[in-house]
């Protein structure tokens, strides 16, 4: 066994860390060391926009956590996501104070919907350590009881697939009614003040991007090191014959519903961090094509892997930037296309490729030419 | 108010005219079209006014059949040859001259006349007194009902006599009804009380509010009449009684009329998915390539018949196999083109045929606009069927009829056809059966086919309930994915009973919850169910444990 | 190995998006940038490409006139896609990149309210068109959409005038309708119509108060067979109307219902609020003569104006090859209009104040300027919102309003909720 505490695989992933390590730090830097007419400077613009990528990127390795070693394939895991950034998007509406539309201290949503005072379940969150908290065991309680409740009857495959796109569409529903007392369809916006600091700071997005870089290298760490222990091996071996692990004397249903409740508060964080850079969270968040987007991030970078999510995040966030701003019209069949050849012609996906352009070399040199065919039918029989 | 007021003296001249000319009614043919004319060129408040004293006094056939047609921009004024001439449309395509009654043509300078909204109302009187004594006993049936609704004592005496004339039942019924409603306001205490008791015994839905006002009156009054406070309550709760029986059945329909269109749009769902097992994303755009196919066949109609041609009324049945080719031939398409590459990895069909949909969409919006586009409903099936009291579409009607012929024809089609022998073959062990010489490639890419095709009717039936846009399929896509899952994959029965179970459910909760959490109810339901039935209603039976 | 790949993208990616920063420096001179950001997919695309469409229109029109102080107008079109994160990022995109002069967009409220803390905070500037609830007054944001008191207040003097005396609520479950229902039920009321006549149900919180009043449905909401039922039930009294706001598209399924289950505009009105000329198109409107609409604009208000810019439109559309572009049976709407009206308002401004600078010109939008539209003259008053013509039309069968009420000079005010029940 390697060191326990450093559960990388090869030289390169620890050079593709360092190297993200090194742009989570440099890149805000990039804002206030050079001016704002250097080609070196980043706007806060960019890292806004940077720092919802690594919050992207967050959710997509829990995503792959879950699907791409695991075999539990969730279509809901904006929902989490979502509620996370509720979480913290309660106490940044509270932060607003009075200087709202109406200039109480209540959320406009609510003094116009008339209510006279601030509902119980929202008091705790004048606290931001109660809603960082929040957007983690919230998450994690809906994942543990809905997990409960599928993993014992032995739901798996498409059917938890399809019961998680309609866990989140009945929670998109449900928040979007403006009784929930979550803001209805337009949800949380305008927010002034995080952490005593005015929103609109510089300051203010540089510690957010840190925070998530510094997210996304802690939790890319913890999954490398789950997967290093005994842990990891019985999570894989769930995935590709779960019957044989449960006949081994495992309780495959107590680890699942551990992996979906880790994942979802992971997914729950990174919303949390998402929605001040955002700065907005409705219930459109939890709508189940977001599910679905999470899912072709993972399966475009590369499931299975631990850097696929990550790329697969970036790139397609990145791609979708860009092209909505210079191909407004036709951006959707440009992106539907690339996902398309990602599909039929990179199964392992962005990182696959590698691999995948060896293993052709070496069929042409070899006689009887070796397919990756095999090793792809183990992989997808979830 | 003034308008109020000065309406009032009109009706009452009318009403008095009215019945003293009925004898002489229909000798008044021509002079009712000449005033007519007059009303139309009118240039002032006054020429109108005139118009419409005069009118009264004629009752007469073409004055219900001219309003009508005003209504709905169906009157012309035509300034060729000389004099202003009024011309009616009659049918399509087909007007006559309003004051000679002979047909006419009409020159392309026509313009389209149209009645001011308050002229209308006054116009509306006057056609509700004739409609009275209509031979069209619905239009009797309709002017009663609304005349008595007016509770203006004016017309009670008219109502009354006409009552005791009706013969028919149902005419009699709503006559009786109207006097009744009618006296709650303007009879003497003893009439006040027979009405509300024999509203009572009419069940006479429209009548609640008016009983309502009644007794909130009797209550509040200083003399409480205690047996007309009785007789209200007891005539609310009749009525009231009967009103929740009728609602229990109206919500059966309705939960039978939205279970068939689950079925329709999930029917193909069940095939692609509970069958082939591939989790095709862009189901819910190959309904909306039935709902565009419909767009087209109604447009080529429109081009080569024209909209008041008797055939463009059959344009709808055209479009119902062009929708099922269509769409059948592009899941053909994207069988072969797509599809048949990933039969080994499911889970990565759900990403491909997501691709699919995004790209579909898109296309959608650049090839016919953003917008949604109109489809008309053919004549055949707008309107209502009045089963006892429960309404019901012509539309939801043949959706229903037309749920059933699907699940019937797939049935039939898998069941009894060597086809069918060979999907199901070819379903339960692909190779297995390839090897016994199946043509397994063609017996995908037919099934797949058939799937889409049926997609796209489902599509081509929505279009006639709702919207036909680029997104249209959305809507649907959880939704048939639901009920492929509850009624158990693979099972085309399963999907039947889930689609109906659901649907009852939808519209059984949506009265006490309302439509939101009616629909929220109904998707934790979903997820309960399924931790008892994890594999659904009728779940496939397999030996292999990793199934 | 198999992770220098992946190190390699990471490297580029952050190299693409310096590299896109860089180009966006170089700002040309004679030109001036306008943001357009409406969303050309997804879900609102239904509704939002029509007025991309009207804006490129106005755009080339200013253009060939010879721009806007002797510069022409470069539109910068992105998609909102529908996506609410998207809007305020691209909105930001807009004023930070491309540098816009002004924005042009938004059609929902959770747009307008996802992109106004970045206007306030680069204080840039955004012309809003489309009819909505109130209570928001962003020092960033002119608002040429009708208030609240510019629509359904109009539209309900009406009915009452016409003697209605029941009225039914109906709406998309989300602010706008929430927020306008609320303020017709304290209306309603104020002119002496009971709580019983007022239908679609209420719902009170614990202590009482009422918070939402009508029956709503979800978004894109397609089975309305229980609602137009209990609408019968309800109308069967007589003297009963309908007041509808239920979101675009969603109409469609509701009046094919309605349509359907016999009940006509004799019997029961239906005064619609988000429902124009262009959502009409997709329905039967045979069947449904003689509803009501309130806009501030209607195609078939007969001016020489009016006419004029339906022509032109029409004439642009056929030369126009901007991808997409739906050329045959196009109709012009109040949010068309009112995104017209917003550009040349904002010339107006901008050569009144002259300078492209937002603040001044929103300074001189707040002094109050004019603009003689196609739908009459709108003049903007200094609480950002728009002093104008109200029409109210009846539905005819070829899909169009006829004009039966005009309210001149209705003065736009956007805090309406309480000022009815004291």
């Amino acid at each position: 066994m390697n060191n326990r505490l450093l559960p990388f695989d090869t030289i390169g992933e620890k050079i593709a860390l360092a190297v993200l390590a090194i742009f989570v730090v440099i890149f805000p830097l990039m804002n206030t060391l050079f001016p704002a007419d250097s080609a070196l400077h980043i706007t806060t613009f960019q890292l806004s926009v940077w720092g919802k990528y690594l919050c992207y990127a967050v959710l997509a390795i829990s995503l792959n956590f879950l699907w791409g070693y695991t075999g539990l394939l969730c279509l809901g895991q904006c929902l989490f996501f979502a509620l996370g950034g509720y979480a913290f998007g309660m106490y940044l509406m509270l932060m607003i104070g009075d200087l709202g539309a109406y200039g109480t201290s209540l959320p406009d949503f609510m003094v116009f919907l008339g209510y006279s005072e601030l509902p119980v379940h929202w008091k705790p969150f004048y606290n931001p350590w109660f809603a960082v908290f929040a957007a983690m065991w919230v998450p994690g309680l809906v994942a543990f009881v809905f997990g409960m409740l599928a993993f014992r009857s032995r739901i798996k495959g498409v059917y938890f697939s399809i019961l998680t796109q309609a866990l989140t569409y009945a929670a998109a529903l449900l928040f979007f009614r403006n009784d929930f007392t979550f803001g209805g369809n337009n949800g949380f916006t305008d927010f002034k003040f995080i952490f005593g600091h005015d929103i609109r700071e510089a300051s203010v997005s540089r510690a957010l991007f840190w925070a998530s870089g510094f997210l996304l290298i802690g939790v890319y760490y913890l999954i490398a090191y789950l997967l290093k222990s005994k842990f990891g091996l019985v999570q894989r071996a769930i995935r590709d014959s779960e019957n044989r692990v449960r006949f081994s004397g495992y309780s495959t249903t107590h680890y699942k519903v551990f992996i979906f409740v880790v994942s979802a508060m992971i997914a729950g964080l990174a919303g949390a961090l998402y929605v001040p850079q955002a700065g907005i969270i409705n219930p459109s968040e939890m709508w189940p094509t977001k599910g679905l987007d999470i899912v072709v991030w993972v399966a475009v970078g590369g499931r299975g892997s631990k850097f696929g999510p990550i790329i697969g995040a970036v790139l397609i966030n990145l791609l979708k930037s860009y092209t909505t701003r210079v191909y407004p019209e036709s951006w959707l069949i440009i992106l539907g296309l690339v996902f398309l050849l990602v599909v039929l012609f990179m199964p392992n996906g962005v990182v696959g490729l590698w691999d995948q352009v060896k293993a052709w070399i070496q069929s042409r040199k070899a006689d009887p030419p070796a397919t990756v065919e095999p090793q792809l039918a183990v992989e997808n029989e979830s | 108010m003034f308008i109020g007021g000065k309406l009032l003296k009109l009706v009452a001249l009318l009403v008095s005219v009215y019945i003293c000319a009925s004898s002489a009614l229909h000798a008044a043919d021509d002079q009712a079209r000449q005033v007519l004319v007059d009303l139309v060129l009118a240039e002032d408040d006054a020429a109108t006014q005139a118009s419409l004293d005069k009118l009264g006094e004629l009752g007469d056939e073409v004055i219900g059949q001219f309003v009508a047609a005003w209504r709905v921009g169906q009157v012309f004024v035509d300034e060729k040859n000389g004099g202003p001439v009024v011309l009616m449309q009659v049918g399509e395509g087909k007007y006559e001259n309003l004051l000679t009654g002979a047909s006419a043509a009409m020159s392309a300078d026509a313009k389209i006349d149209r009645a001011s909204r308050k002229l209308r109302k006054d116009l509306r009187r006057i056609v509700d007194l004739l409609d009275l004594k209509s031979p069209d006993y619905k239009k009797r049936i309709a002017a009663a009902d609304k005349l008595g609704k007016t509770q203006n004592e004016e017309y009670l005496p008219e109502l009354r006599e006409l009552a005791a004339k009706q013969t028919d039942k149902k005419v009699k019924r709503a006559f009786d009804e109207a006097v009744a409603i009618s006296e709650l306001k303007n009879g003497n205490e003893d009439q006040l009380l027979s009405a509300v008791i024999e509203l009572g015994e009419l069940r006479s839905f429209g009548a609640r509010d008016y009983i309502e006002s009644v007794y909130q009156d009797a209550q509040q009054a200083d003399e409480k009449n205690t047996s007309l406070i009785k007789s209200c309550e007891t005539s609310l709760r009749l009525i009231d009684e009967r009103q929740k029986m009728l609602d229990f059945a109206s919500t059966l329909f309705r939960g039978l009329s939205t279970g068939s269109v689950l079925l329709l749009v999930a029917y193909g769902l069940a095939i692609t998915f509970g069958q082939m097992g591939v989790i095709n994303m862009a189901h819910g755009e190959f309904i909306a390539i039935g709902g565009y196919t419909v767009y087209l066949v109604q447009n080529f109609f429109i081009a080569n018949y024209g909209v008041d041609s008797d055939v463009y009324g059959w344009y709808f049945a055209v479009s119902l196999p062009a929708a099922f080719i269509v769409s059948a031939l592009a899941g053909a398409l994207l069988e072969k083109g797509l599809i048949q590459f990933l039969y080994k990895r499911p889970l990565e069909s759900l990403l491909a045929t997501w691709a699919v949909s995004m790209v579909m969409q898109q296309a959608f919006r650049l090839k016919f606009g953003a917008a949604n586009v109109s489809v008309s409903t053919p004549e055949w099936l707008s309107g209502s069927y009045d089963f006892f009291g429960v309404l019901m579409s012509y539309n939801r009607l043949s959706l229903i009829v037309f749920a059933i012929l699907v699940v019937v024809v797939t049935r039939l089609l898998l069941s009894k056809t060597s086809w069918g022998l060979h999907v199901r073959a070819t379903m339960q062990n692909r190779q297995m059966a390839s090897s016994l010489g199946v043509p397994s490639a063609r017996v995908n890419m037919l099934t797949f086919a058939f799937g889409s095709g049926l997609a796209g009717l489902a599509g081509a039936f929505l279009s006639q309930i709702g919207n036909v846009g680029p997104s249209m399929g959305q809507t649907y896509i959880v939704d048939s994915f639901m009920v492929v899952v509850v009624g158990g994959v693979g099972n085309l029965i399963g999907a039947a009973i889930s689609s109906l179970g659901i649907g009852m459910i939808d519209q059984g909760l949506q009265p006490l919850l309302g439509p939101v959490m009616g629909k929220i109810t109904v998707l934790f339901l979903i997820i309960i169910f399924l931790q008892f039935k994890p594999g659904g209603l009728f779940p496939a039976r397999s030996r292999s444990l990793d199934d | 190995m198999k992770k220098v790949s992946s190190m390699l993208k990471v490297t580029l990616a952050a190299g693409a998006s310096t590299m896109m920063a860089v180009g966006a420096m170089q700002a040309e001179e004679e030109k001036v940038k306008v943001g357009v950001l409406h969303s050309l997919s997804g879900t609102m695309a239904i509704s939002e490409t029509s007025l991309r469409d009207v804006l490129l229109f106005t755009f080339d029109e200013i253009n060939s006139n010879g721009g806007v102080l002797g510069k022409q107008i470069e539109p910068v079109v992105v998609d909102g896609a529908s996506d609410w994160p998207l809007f305020a990022e691209k909105a930001e995109q807009l004023l930070v990149q491309d540098k816009v002069a002004a924005t042009f967009g938004c059609w929902t409220s959770v747009s307008r309210k996802s992109v106004l803390p970045v206007y306030e905070k680069y204080n840039g500037l955004l012309f809003y068109p489309v009819q909505y609830e109130g209570e928001e007054m962003s020092p960033n944001i002119f608002y040429t959409a009708e208030a609240v008191n510019q629509q359904a207040i109009p539209a309900v003097d009406f009915l009452l005038e016409e003697g209605y005396k029941k009225f039914y609520l109906i709406g998309t479950d989300y602010v706008y309708p929430q927020t306008t229902n609320l303020v017709l039920f304290e209306y309603l009321q104020s002119k002496g119509v009971p709580v019983e006549n007022i239908g679609g149900g209420l719902r009170k919180d614990s202590a009482g108060a009422v918070i939402s009043a009508g029956n709503y449905t979800p978004f894109g909401h397609s089975d309305f067979q229980q609602i137009v039922a209990d609408i019968r039930k309800f109308a069967s009294s007589g003297d009963a109307c309908v007041i509808n706001t239920i979101n675009g598209d969603a109409n469609v399924p509701f009046f094919k219902e309605f349509a359907a289950s016999g009940l006509t505009s004799e019997d029961c009105p239906v005064v619609s609020f988000s429902l124009s000329e262009d959502e009409f198109r997709s329905l039967p409107s045979k069947d449904l003569v003689g509803h009501l609409g309130c806009w501030t604009y209607f195609m078939s208000i007969d001016s020489d104006a009016n006419k004029k810019f339906i022509a032109d439109f029409n004439a642009w559309l056929g030369k126009t090859n901007v991808p997409g572009i739906v050329k045959e049976n196009r109709v012009t709407c109040s949010p068309m209009v009112l995104s017209y009206d917003g550009v040349y308002l904002w010339k107006a401004a901008v050569e009144k104040a002259g300078t492209f600078d937002p603040v001044k010109v929103m300074q001189a939008l707040e002094s109050g300027v004019s603009f003689d539209g196609p739908g009459g003259t709108v003049t903007s008053q200094s609480n950002h919102h728009l002093t104008k013509t109200v029409y109210i039309g009846e539905t005819l069968e070829n899909g169009q309003f006829s004009i039966i009420e005009e309210i001149k000079d209705v003065v736009g005010e956007p805090f309406l909720k309480g000022t009815f029940s004291k």
